[in-house]
């Protein structure tokens, strides 16, 4: 038998019981959120940003993950690159955080100045025989999934990605998300851990008493209720309603648009489900009145007929409609504190005034989330009281929080917590 | 007989110019082609194998008068022929390097040079149209050599203008060029017929008659041009006219030195000309002299820009022009979309007119 020698951290996973939520030093630990940050976001594959937010050759977007430092560049070749944000002379940072454009990569020290492929040009000072050849700016491995960007930071990549891109290149192709815009772009920080902010997006019980903006067209029903606690009309409701499913996903998959769940949700390395989701009421977009907010559809799509195509990931959440999407990025800042990163993007020749009303588009996800923040910090505040212990995830509309949460010890057992 | 040092067997990649640490070109030949042009023949002294593309240059810097004198002379040799480059060279009033050149520079004799450098290559086409002006020729020499040395299929309309018949450059060189290489059309265009009366030929100047008589099918073609800033000005306006697109066009414009300086400019002393320079943020005004670069005028009169690479690589002198005219050659360090947002480097620009600077 091996000998496995316990991290600080075992007897806290060991804690947790199956069908409950986590126990509370793994939502408020500093270790933990160390250890979250290495397993999660250094050793498996996160999404961080589009093709489309670097367009042109020379647009750059620096993002920061823990102590970590990512550029995402468009090169003269106009091929995507990601690389480490650190000089290979003496390691200062060479982009700020946020967008720019750059014709090279110059490090504001000394001037070492890097092609936009990573490989250093000049060097000033360094004498004639100085070999620049291994000292390029380190790569980072990334993916781009129909346009969406996952990078790993380890060495030995989980390979299960392929999945994950086998189903998605093929439903995010008529979105054509390359030719898409940013329209709009909101940072919020909320006060809870990142476990949390996860947790939070992946039910929908809390949505019909929190969401009146995102109700109109999000069917709460879809991510499962219990059959007993509804009344006689409202199951007959909900009957119909899952027959209604069962007769669209045949019609659209008829129609060529992969529609139903895929779900890779435990036992596996990289987490993500799809499903394409029905829209309520006008069945078009995720806005107010749930008609299209804009009237040029993304890609190469002719209808608004499509629902909404979900797909979740450890760190991000997406929706993709007809006529645009919103993508949502998590970024853990500490055990207590996330970046959700939300962009809205459009067609990239739809024009803000004209075809769309920026209010419209960004509105009910606005709402959405701030309403989201306030009930993870609410949650972060429960977690970090020594009254809380965790408690029992519904088995009708919480099921996706178990499988997250059975999902996260594995793989921190796996990486060796 | 060696040492132990030198036993080991050398990497074959030290038979190779290596534009990073090599910078020394060796003459082996001058040679007269008319009465005020000279090509010079030149290699590594350790005889490296010289690799280039045709249409690139090399910059020479003689150090005459212990100053950094650089000028760009355009390879005119075929790149199938590596042991050596070939620079052609017009004697040009007031042109210290070129002068030099003519007058000092003798086979056995060595100078600094650095290059391979620039991007006035060919792109792959079904037909080029290649309009030359002087001593501009040079570039498109090299890739007519290049061309029947490969003995590829070619179609190309050769436009090559001089002032004189007796300024035409490699006149007989290019009619057995084209007497071997099927599809290479030459045209001669002197401007007068001051010491050949007899000329038989077309002379002027490019127009747009002229070029849609003589290249009928000028649209479909690929367009080189190389030449005086005046002839470039006129081919460029001429053949947008005719529909080539800018993306057919490519034009050599680095250094007026490859080219015949233009004589309304050769003949005034280059320094002789300043320009007003304002610095904004510094509240001071200084007088540049054309052929001065921004950067180094405001060094000298204590106007901070901050700067590394001095050469257009690294824009780490990037500044804003907000109002004015710069000649800027830069290598990379700046992106055209920058340039149109009105940003420039100063370490690579000479002024062409009055300049205000938001430094
Ligand atoms: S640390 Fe980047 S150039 Fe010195
Ligand atoms: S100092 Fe490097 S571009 Fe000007
Ligand atoms: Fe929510």
């Amino acid at each position: 038998m091996l000998n496995r020698f316990a991290s600080p951290l075992s007897s806290l996973l060991d804690a947790r019981a199956d069908g409950h939520s986590l126990p509370a030093g793994l939502y408020t630990r500093d270790d933990v959120f160390e250890a979250d940050l290495d397993v999660f976001f250094m050793r498996h594959w996160i999404y961080v940003g589009l093709e489309c937010e670097v367009p042109e050759a020379g647009d750059a977007v620096v993002i920061d993950i823990g102590k970590i430092s990512v550029i995402l560049l468009r090169d003269d070749e106009n091929e995507i690159r990601v690389v480490r944000n650190v000089c290979r002379h003496r390691g200062a940072r060479i982009l700020d955080a946020g967008p720019t454009v750059v014709s090279k990569l110059v490090c504001p020290y000394h001037q070492w100045t890097y092609e936009l492929d990573g490989a250093l040009s000049y060097a000033p000072h360094m004498g004639k025989d100085f070999d620049k050849s291994c000292r390029s700016l380190k790569p980072v491995q990334f993916k781009s999934i129909g346009g969406l960007i996952y990078i790993c930071l380890a060495d030995e990549a989980p390979k299960d990605i392929e999945t994950l891109d086998e189903v998605m290149r093929e439903r995010l192709a008529p979105y054509d998300l390359r030719n898409a815009k940013v329209a709009h772009q909101v940072d919020v920080i909320e006060e809870g851990n990142w476990k949390l902010t996860m947790e939070n997006n992946r039910e929908c019980y809390h949505c019909s008493a929190n969401h009146p903006e995102l109700c109109v067209s999000f069917v709460d029903l879809d991510f499962g209720f219990d059959p007993e606690s509804l009344s006689a009309e409202d199951r007959e409701q909900a009957e119909a309603h899952f027959a209604m499913y069962a007769e669209r996903t045949k019609a659209w998959e008829a129609d060529g648009f992969p529609s139903a769940t895929v779900e890779q949700v435990r036992d596996c390395e990289t987490n993500f489900r799809t499903q394409r989701l029905i829209i309520a009421g006008a069945g078009e977009s995720q806005t107010e009145d749930a008609t299209a907010a804009s009237s040029k559809l993304l890609g190469k799509m002719t209808r608004k007929d499509l629902g909404d195509t979900h797909l979740w990931g450890h760190n991000s959440w997406n929706h993709f409609m007809g006529d645009h999407a919103v993508t949502a990025m998590v970024i853990p800042l500490s055990a207590d504190k996330t970046l959700v990163r939300t962009k809205w993007l459009v067609h990239k020749d739809a024009v803000e005034g004209v075809d769309y009303d920026l209010h419209k588009l960004t509105h009910v996800w606005i709402e959405t989330t701030n309403q989201d923040a306030d009930l993870v910090a609410r949650s972060q505040a429960g977690v970090s009281d020594p009254a809380y212990e965790p408690g029992p995830y519904s088995r009708f509309s919480e099921r996706a929080l178990d499988d997250f949460a059975t999902w996260y010890i594995d793989r921190m057992r796996a990486h060796g917590y | 007989m060696a040492t132990d040092g030198e036993t080991i067997s050398r990497p074959v990649a030290s038979d190779v110019w290596d534009p990073e640490t090599d910078d020394r070109l060796v003459c082996l030949d001058v040679h007269d082609e008319t009465h005020d042009v000279k090509s010079f023949t030149l290699a590594s002294p350790q005889g490296k194998r010289i690799a280039f593309k045709a249409g690139q240059y090399f910059l020479f810097e003689p150090g005459i008068d212990d100053e950094e004198n650089g000028r760009c002379y355009s390879i005119s040799s075929s790149p199938l022929r590596q042991n050596a480059v070939t620079v052609t060279v017009k004697r040009v009033a007031g042109g210290k390097v070129s002068n030099w050149m003519h007058d000092n520079l003798k086979p056995g004799m060595d100078l600094r040079a650095s290059g391979p450098m620039g991007k006035f290559i060919r792109l792959e086409a079904a037909k080029y149209l290649m309009l030359s002006g002087g001593s501009g020729i040079t570039p498109v020499m090299a890739m007519v050599r290049e061309m029947a040395d490969r003995a590829e299929p070619v179609d190309v309309v050769f436009l090559h203008a001089g002032r004189t018949p007796l300024d035409l450059l490699f006149r007989e060189e290019l009619a057995v060029l084209a007497r071997r290489v099927k599809g290479l059309r030459l045209v001669f265009l002197p401007e007068v017929l001051t010491g050949d009366p007899a000329w038989s030929g077309l002379s002027g100047r490019i127009s747009r008659e002229l070029l849609s008589l003589m290249v009928p099918d000028i649209a479909a073609r690929h367009v080189l041009c190389c030449g005086p800033a005046p002839f470039m000005a006129a081919a460029r306006t001429i053949c947008a006219e005719l529909g080539v697109g800018a993306d057919r066009y490519l034009e050599e414009s680095f250094d007026a030195s490859v080219v015949d300086t233009p004589a309304i400019v050769a003949e005034v002393p280059a320094a002789a000309v300043s320009y007003k320079v304002q610095f904004l943020k510094q509240a001071k005004v200084l007088d540049v002299d054309a052929g001065q670069t921004v950067l180094s005028c405001a060094k000298k009169m204590g106007v901070r820009i901050p700067s590394s690479c001095a050469n257009g690589i690294c824009g780490t002198c990037k500044s804003k022009l907000v109002s004015g005219l710069v000649d800027m050659k830069h290598e990379g360090g700046i992106r055209q979309r920058e340039i149109d947002a009105g940003f420039f480097l100063p370490c690579c620009s000479r002024p062409l007119t009055d300049l205000v600077i938001d430094r």
